[in-house]
């Protein structure tokens, strides 16, 4: 037994130093394949996946304004600007307060995206065995549609840049002189998106009809937009007292574009909006008869059976791909989660920018013109009745409801002082807080400061006085952290492109070309009847100018991130925003509600109004736009790397 | 020079040879041992005569009786649980002994990489704690109790919520490689170890770690856990301990006054004319009383002396042919915030039998539950909130409407009302860990020096977190109905339980050989081990309908990550010792090593290392002329290579599978015509030229101990150079336009230098008295030798901004010369410090210092204020010591650093963060006008800059040594009172052996953060953080 033991023992030994020397073979131990790893043969071969390819780089399009949150590509960055001020978490109240825009915000160099899209556009053909060419052809389209997206979003924010249509590889052999490129002129970037929009437009059929892909009318969209950018660029910065200008060695313009070429782009921008109104499939949504506000929330934020929209980025929440902003954004008085809402805030100067529908100034009356005494009104919403209704669609103003919610919106009391002869103001120091009369005075149960403010300290109010509609989600539990919103981002829509024809035309009409001041008034009266006006408010070709066409956009647009891109194009952004405290278009002002405790007059019990201006409460600093903001700074890693790059002007 | 030396040292040894073969005469040598402490006898006590196979041992009464060639011999006492002593005989014939336990230095045989070695005949820097020396500071994680104890070991514990451990590295060269029974393993299965199963810790700290090649460039800590012992008799212990925590410190709020108060002076400050509050208001709230009533959210957030408890047992013992060590160890920790605790059970199995002569059969299997219990508060961190609300809160607001406790008070902000942080309203997280591993070990001796091993180890760990957060109410007082009206609380509710499966194997096998010829010793080892890891871990959330269901649904759910982590690694390792008649060592190793990290041609390194001693106190000229003063005398030196693949926070310095080019799945979306496409992303170049980051380590050491070993030092000076850091290389310029990075290399290079050591002392006193006293220190800090990415502008640029040949992590900022003491000093003030001529400043801002003298303080004005922050500090230092009377024993521990640097943030710096209350020093301690209603009123000098309000852009909060700190502390981290019942007395109910104790531990520190209330080891600037506990405890241990 013992030795049986023994001997198997041996055995065992044996068995042991055989294993130790086999362990010498481990060559494949320290491969472990990677588990969500593809190949380009997979890629290129599975339509399927090359749509996935897809979806990534639709994804990585460049944005400043989003729904979503991110360094310089979010919905905060809304709060820079003058349509609305930051109310939010108090750490983020530098928005509130920036001295001026920087040089690098809005700056863009993203090469990464451009090669992939160009090494994409090449791999197609290299591995592509099994699409048909028809198939091919429609993915080469759709990369040429995005490629010509992300150069636009470069030659806005940065003018010419160097146009890398291939992929560039470097040898690595000290030399890099060959993957040098020069800047093109800013015209010559303008005229590549438009020849290639031109040369896709008509392979991309099997998109029709998408709103989420490119498809002929999306190009056609972004040609009209680009071409209208081009020609704005050419005019109004010819125009300037100085214009913005840098040239190459052969003297093509670097940024700025020659005030000559104006009217070929006007034409071709006019061209292709008119298209988009005839042709497309799109048209513009009116799905709420009589509430031209709900009718104009329902046209931008809803997306069932919305033909408005062109082209948007899209969010789904059942597949996780959603965002924060109506938790973010939700007036705070009906908000579902409890820690955020109300951050970004209309200012009283969006809301006067909004006529009212007889074509009067949209100036609210607040004081009664030859007494100085206020207006008194019978409830706080009376002051807006008769206002645009793209105003009501956009804002929450005082008095209007959210999701079938009252908003409830007053900053205090004013209770008459008869000895002074004149009103104090009585503000609670939290929201909800009540009022219930004066020592002397009858009893009142009132609300003193309303849930919904405005509040000039706490945070997560309103500070100016208004909440946003736009884009804030009305599905129940879309302002919870757990549910969250997926609202899209509404990239291009019908009315832009009413909007995009009636400058076109106004400024043909001005250069002596194709169209009339009357054309321009005709494609503005279209949204301007949508939005409720009546015949008075109606525009024609003597009554229409320049300021009523950059209104239009104005509020038309607001949130759909155009008015910075505008203002630029139009070279207007250094004079609204000029940094002067006391200019009110520099600013953000508010306006408060307030009740009247005045007993035994007629006015007991009113409501009258403040406004708090230039600046409203806690907002800081004017927005101060220098001339160095017309062209962002290029990254100095990208001047360190190439030299044949040459910085923007103002830098 | 060092030819000259081999010639003298050659010499030396031939006529040390010489003399002690010419002194061969047998003589009888005898005595009596007995124990140091109380005199009595001990029988059965190893003599030897130093050199020879000559011995005997003591009787039953503890006498010997020895024949030994010479009256020069020495001897060499030695016996189980004390100290070996040697002896030398110096002509006596009759030796009495006394024989003292074993304390640090007793161990014999101290575990290295690999094996174990004799104490004796180590050449690397290792230090190593006995499980009798963890067994006197029970901490809740092991590395907890090296804490001060070790030179070399560096600690800090940023974040001391339960459970978790300090960070601990070796010489602050990063997190080391932690190895358990041989098996790599990490840091929390070392933190989270039961501690009553170790045998020993060892820590490799120079080129005795490159025997583990590419993860040991940042030292290795090895664990041995117990094991029965062959024929031993059964011992059954059971041990426990009972206490109360308390936290060290934690800033204190306000009170409503101070905080009206602060309001009132914030709004005069600014200049405003509108304040806040009326006088009458403030002397209303400074009585208080009725709706005036100030709440103390800290006292109502945290709850004072709360218990943390532990309980083990173990049985172990042995037969001829089998060894076994089996226990089990509970321990509770609650946490000084209500509903928040964590509880952890270990088991231990080691068995081990012999099969026959030649082969062993061993198991080690280990097994442990992490059990957290929080309160589910929204928001990442569950115990953020509560510390936050500390201070989020008013004190003029209440927790509950109209002090009901069944109604949360709708406050300013509902999300920081403590209310709501218990388990039934705000809801829970139960985050578990399981863990078990199993290790099954084979060894056989061949007759001729030669052992074949072999370790397999499986370990499967289980992470489990399942988390509710509720939705509830608020509520507001109706006074005039008595009615209490719900308004929102918290309407969103979350569902959330993540899951990860983690799996490691491990397997080697290692033969070790060693052959003794005449005076050279010999030994060799060789071996080979792969070992590779799977991660899968899963998180499922959903909106749950309602409070009450905790099954989850899958119409509610509206999320799904799924992530899959693979590794692998494989290794050669050879070595070999060689020692001359123990005096002269000579250790060679090597490892030849693999990671899946890199591409084929990458993947494999080689990692040598060589170290060398010399026991100068075995030459026999040394014995001779100093031979009754320094009993030990060993000079130690070491080279060695080992590699990193990981930075020094253990992340892997190029993403795995980096050198695989394609498109990754799931990257990015997007949402085409209403349905959802997964995207996929191109993975950009592959990068196939990094490899691991080479660092050689060198280290000079020298230990002596001097009057029969009663006082002993180790001192060692270190480097550790890192080389190959992964940087883009400089040279080559690429036009960004190109769209892919320069891929990096392995460029640049850093340093770690420093140096430690320690001192003990063991001593008696008369009879009864024997005390130990030790102090150790360490110095490392880490120096940037070359930034291949850092090229300067201008000189300016190179002064401020270039890493080169600089010490790393400096802080800079202002300098702080002064206050300013009045508006006139601030008109009349030459320097523009605030860049718009000193408008924005008030009698007690900062003045700083114009460094460049231009008369306008500008960003050339900084200089180096402070070192790293949140590092472990650069200086690490402890002392310890115990005193035994008869049975009574006292022993303590202290533990401090230097060098690190801290600054005051938010909550400790600005007035009212977060649109809530401060400190009640900032409130107190500031300089304000005498009369806040009145602002004119005279200037009264204070701590803090006056209040404005959070005013974060004003120059006063710019870097500047006012808010950084660089902090010292010295801890006093255990002190014990133990007494140990006389055996005769236990004898009578069968009972081996019981200690008693009482311990306080963290009761004092002597610091420069007391005054901000923050425990000075803490690095969250805003000072919310769980700070270190101190506790009051008493424990037994019992042994049948």
């Amino acid at each position: 037994m013992r030795n049986l033991i023994m001997k198997s023992l041996n055995r065992y030994t044996l068995l042991f130093v055989l294993l130790f020397a086999m362990t010498g073979c481990d060559g494949d131990w320290l491969v472990r394949e990677p588990e969500s790893i593809i190949t380009e043969e997979q890629v290129w071969n599975d339509p399927e996946m090359i749509e996935g390819l897809l979806a990534n780089y639709y994804d990585r399009l460049p944005r400043f304004h989003s729904l979503t949150d991110g360094q310089g590509q979010g919905w905060a960055e809304f709060a820079l600007f003058t349509n609305a001020m930051w109310s939010g978490q108090e750490n983020r109240d530098g928005l509130l307060n920036i001295e001026n825009y920087g040089t690098t915000w809005w700056a863009l160099w993203d090469y990464d995206l451009i090669r992939d899209l160009n090494l994409a556009i090449e791999n197609i053909d290299q591995y592509s065995t099994e699409l048909d060419p028809d198939q091919k052809n429609q993915f080469k389209a759709e990369l040429r549609f995005l490629r010509a997206w992300v150069y636009f979003q470069h030659v806005k924010r940065m003018g010419g840049v160097p146009l890398v249509t291939e992929t560039l590889e470097y040898d690595f052999s000290g030399d890099p002189s060959s993957v040098q490129i020069p800047r093109s002129t800013e015209a010559e970037i303008y005229n590549f998106i438009g020849s290639e929009l031109d040369a896709i437009q008509d392979s991309l059929g099997h998109n029709a009809g998408s709103q989420t892909r490119a498809n002929k009318y999306t190009a056609l969209a972004l040609k009209s937009r680009t071409m209208l950018y081009a020609g704005s660029v050419a005019y109004h910065n010819s125009r300037m007292s100085q214009p913005i200008t840098l040239e190459n060695e052969d003297g093509g313009r670097l940024v700025g574009i020659p005030g000559e070429m104006a009217q070929g782009y006007y034409e071709e921008a006019l061209a292709a909006a008119e298209e988009v109104i005839q042709n497309s499939p799109n048209t513009l949504y009116n799905g709420v008869s009589g509430d031209p506000g709900a009718n104009f929330y329902q046209a931008v934020t809803v997306k069932d059976g919305n033909n408005e929209v062109i082209f948007a980025e899209d969010f789904m929440a059942s597949a996780d791909r959603r965002h924060l902003f109506t938790y973010f954004n939700i007036p705070r008085p009906i908000r579902e989660d409890n820690l955020d809402s109300s951050s970004l805030t209309p200012g009283l100067g969006l809301i006067e920018a909004y006529p009212y529908v007889d074509g009067s100034s949209g100036e609210l009356q607040t004081r009664d013109a030859t007494t100085g005494d206020y207006v008194y009104y019978d409830s706080v919403g009376e002051i807006f009745e008769g206002k645009d209704g793209r105003m009501d669609g956009t804002v929450i103003v005082p008095g209007e409801s959210f999701r079938g919610q009252s908003v409830p919106m007053q900053a205090g009391v004013k209770v008459w002082n008869t000895s002074s002869g004149s009103y104090e103001t009585v503000e609670g120091s939290a929201l909800g807080s009540t009022y219930s009369g004066e020592e002397g005075g009858p009893e009142v149960d009132w609300t003193l400061t309303a849930g919904g403010g405005p509040h000039r300290t706490v945070q997560n109010v309103s500070a100016s006085g208004f909440y946003l509609r736009k884009f804030v989600d009305n599905t129940t539990g879309a302002s919870t952290r757990g549910t969250q919103s997926d609202t899209w981002w509404v990239r291009m829509r019908l009315s832009e492109m009413y909007l995009n024809a009636a400058e076109a035309a106004y400024q043909l009409s001005q250069l002596g070309g194709s169209a009339t001041a009357q054309d321009a008034a005709d494609y503005i009266n279209v949204l301007r009847e949508r939005a409720g006006f009546e015949q008075s408010g109606m525009l024609d070709g003597s009554s229409i100018d320049f300021e009523t066409i950059m209104n239009e956009r104005r509020i038309e647009l607001a949130f759909e991130g155009h008015r910075l891109w505008d203002l630029i194009r139009w070279r207007r952004a250094h004079q609204v925003w000029n940094g002067d405290d006391s200019n009110p278009t520099a600013n953000v002002a508010a306006l408060y509600p307030y009740r009247v405790y005045r007993p035994g007059t007629p006015m007991h019990g009113k409501y009258v109004f403040d406004k708090i201006g230039p600046q409203a409460p806690s907002f800081v600093n004017a927005r101060w736009f220098q001339m160095a903001n017309y062209y962002a700074r290029i990254p100095q890693d990208a001047i360190n790397n190439n030299p044949e790059l040459v910085q923007n002007p103002f830098h | 020079m060092y030819k000259v030396t081999k010639k003298i040292m050659g010499f030396l040894m031939f006529a040390l040879i010489f003399i002690w073969q010419n002194d061969v005469h047998a003589q009888q040598v005898s005595g009596t041992v007995t124990t140091q402490a109380n005199q009595e006898t001990l029988p059965g006590v190893n003599i030897v005569v130093k050199g020879t196979s000559i011995g005997t041992s003591t009787n039953s009464e503890g006498n010997y009786q020895l024949t030994v060639p010479s009256l020069q011999d020495t001897l060499v006492f030695s016996f189980v649980g004390f100290q070996t002593r040697e002896v030398p005989i110096n002509g006596r014939t009759e030796i009495d002994i006394s024989m003292q336990p074993q304390v640090v230095t007793g161990e014999e045989m101290v575990v290295v990489g690999y094996g174990e070695q004799q104490v004796e005949s180590v050449t690397g820097s290792i230090s190593s704690v006995s499980s009798e020396d963890l067994q006197e500071t029970p901490s809740v994680t092991t590395g907890d109790a090296l804490v001060g104890k070790v030179q070399g070991v560096t600690a800090r514990q940023a974040d001391a919520r339960p459970g978790s451990p300090p960070q601990i590295e070796i010489r602050n060269l990063g997190d080391p490689l932690f190895v358990i029974d041989g098996v790599p393993s990490t840091e929390g299965d070392f933190a989270q170890l039961g501690q009553g199963d170790i045998e020993s810790i060892s820590v490799l700290k120079d080129a005795s770690a490159a025997v583990y090649g590419l993860r040991a460039s940042s030292g290795v800590v090895l664990v041995q856990t117990k094991d029965g012992g062959y024929g031993q008799d059964t011992e059954i212990n059971i041990n426990g301990y009972y206490g109360w925590q308390n936290y060290t410190r934690y800033p204190q709020p306000a009170n409503a006054y101070q905080y009206v108060r602060g309001k009132v002076y914030a709004a005069q400050n600014r200049g405003e004319t509108q304040l806040p509050y009326t006088e009458e208001e403030l002397q209303n709230w400074r009585q208080g009383g009725g709706e005036y009533q100030s709440y103390d959210y800290y006292d109502i957030v945290m709850e004072p002396m709360v218990p943390q408890n532990q309980l083990g047992a173990s049985v172990s013992g042995g037969s001829e042919s089998i060894s076994y060590y089996l226990s089990a160890t509970h321990l509770t920790q609650k946490a000084v915030i209500e509903d928040y605790s964590f509880d952890r059970t270990n088991i231990q199995a080691n068995i081990e039998g012999t099969i026959s002569d030649r082969l062993t059969l061993g198991a080690e299997i280990s097994a442990r539950m992490e059990n957290r219990q929080n309160v589910g508060v929204p928001g990442l961190d569950d115990y953020f909130n509560p510390f936050l609300s500390v201070f989020s809160m008013w004190p003029t607001e209440a927790p509950y409407a109209n002090n009901n406790p069944n109604y949360v008070n709708d406050v300013h902000n509902v999300n920081v009302n403590p209310a709501t942080y218990t388990r039934d309203i705000t809801g829970w997280v139960n985050d578990i860990w399981r863990q078990g591993r199993f290790n099954i070990n084979a060894e056989y001796d061949f007759d001729f020096g030669l052992t074949l091993s072999g370790t397999g180890s499986y370990q499967i760990g289980s992470w489990d977190f399942d988390g509710f957060e509720y939705t509830y109410n608020a509520y507001q007082y109706d006074e005039e109905n008595d009615e209490y009206i719900p308004v929102q609380g918290n309407d969103n509710p979350w569902r959330e339980r993540r899951w990860r499966n983690n799996v490691n194997r491990f397997l080697s096998f290692q033969a070790d050989y060693s052959v003794d010829i005449g005076n050279h010793s010999i030994s060799a080892l060789a071996a080979y081990e792969r070992s590779d890891f799977r991660g899968d871990e899963q998180r499922i959330h959903t909106v749950p309908d309602n409070n009450y269901i905790n099954v989850m649904s899958f119409s509610n759910q509206d999320l799904l990550i799924h992530a899959i982590e693979k590794q692998a690694h494989a290794g050669y390792v050879g070595r070999f010792n060689y020692n001359y008649d123990e005096k002269y060592l000579l250790e060679l190793l090597g490892r030849y090593d693999g990671s899946f990290l890199f591409p084929e041609d990458n993947r494999w390194g080689f990692f040598p290392g060589i170290s060398a001693g010399w026991r100068v106190s075995e030459e026999e000229f040394f014995d001779d002329a100093f031979g009754n003063t320094i009993s030990n005398l060993k000079i130690r030196a070491s080279y060695g290579r080992t590699g990193s693949e990981t930075d020094s926070g253990n992340n892997f310095i190029i993403a795995p599978f980096s050198y695989r080019s394609g498109y990754d799945y799931y990257a990015g979306s997007s949402v085409f015509d209403g349905s959802y496409y997964t995207g996929v992303g191109p993975r950009g170049r592959p990068i196939t030229n990094v490899s691991w980051i080479t660092a050689v380590t060198k280290n000079i050491g020298l230990d002596i101990s001097f009057f029969d070993d009663r006082l002993s030092a180790t001192i060692d000076v270190f480097e550790r150079r890192r080389d190959g850091l992964p940087a883009t290389p400089q040279d080559l310029v690429v036009p960004e336009e190109l769209g892919y990075d320069t891929p990096p290399q392995n460029l640049n290079s850093d340093a770690a230098r420093g140096i430690e050591g320690s001192i003990s002392y063991n001593g008696q006193i008369g009879q009864d008295i024997s005390y130990r006293v030790g102090a150790n220190a360490t110095l490392s800090r880490w120096r940037v030798l070359s930034d291949e990415n850092f090229r300067a502008g201008n000189s300016w640029d190179y002064y401020r901004n270039s890493p080169e040949d600089r010490w790393s992590a400096i802080t800079w900022g202002y300098q702080v010369i002064g206050r300013f003491q009045s508006q006139e000093q601030i008109d009349n003030y030459p320097v523009n410090i605030d860049g718009q001529g000193n408008r924005t400043a008030l009698p007690g801002d900062l003045i700083y210092k114009d460094v460049n003298g231009d008369g306008i303080i500008t960003d050339l004005d900084q200089r180096p204020i402070g070192y790293a922050q949140g590092w472990n500090p650069y200086t690490s230092f402890g002392f310890n010591g115990s005193f035994s009377y008869k049975g009574a024993n006292l022993s303590f521990n202290l533990a401090g650093a230097a060098m690190q640097s801290y600054t005051r943030d938010w909550e400790l710096r600005y007035f009212f963060q977060n649109n809530g209350n401060s400190p009640e020093f900032m409130l107190t301690d500031r300089w304000h006008r005498a009369d806040p209603f009145d602002p004119t009123s005279e200037w009264i000098p204070g701590h803090y800059p006056a209040n404005r309000g959070p005013n974060y852009g004003h120059y006063n909060y710019q870097s500047n040594n006012y808010w950084t700190h660089n902090v010292w502390y010295l801890r006093l981290q255990n002190l014990q009172l133990g007494y140990t019942i006389p055996r005769d007395l236990l004898a009578q109910v069968g009972v081996k052996s019981l200690r008693v104790y009482v311990k306080g531990t963290n009761l004092y520190s002597f610091d420069n953060m007391k005054k901000y209330q923050i425990d000075p080891e803490i690095s969250a600037t805003n000072g919310l953080v769980y700070p270190r506990q101190s506790m009051y405890s008493f424990g037994f241990d019992l042994s049948l």
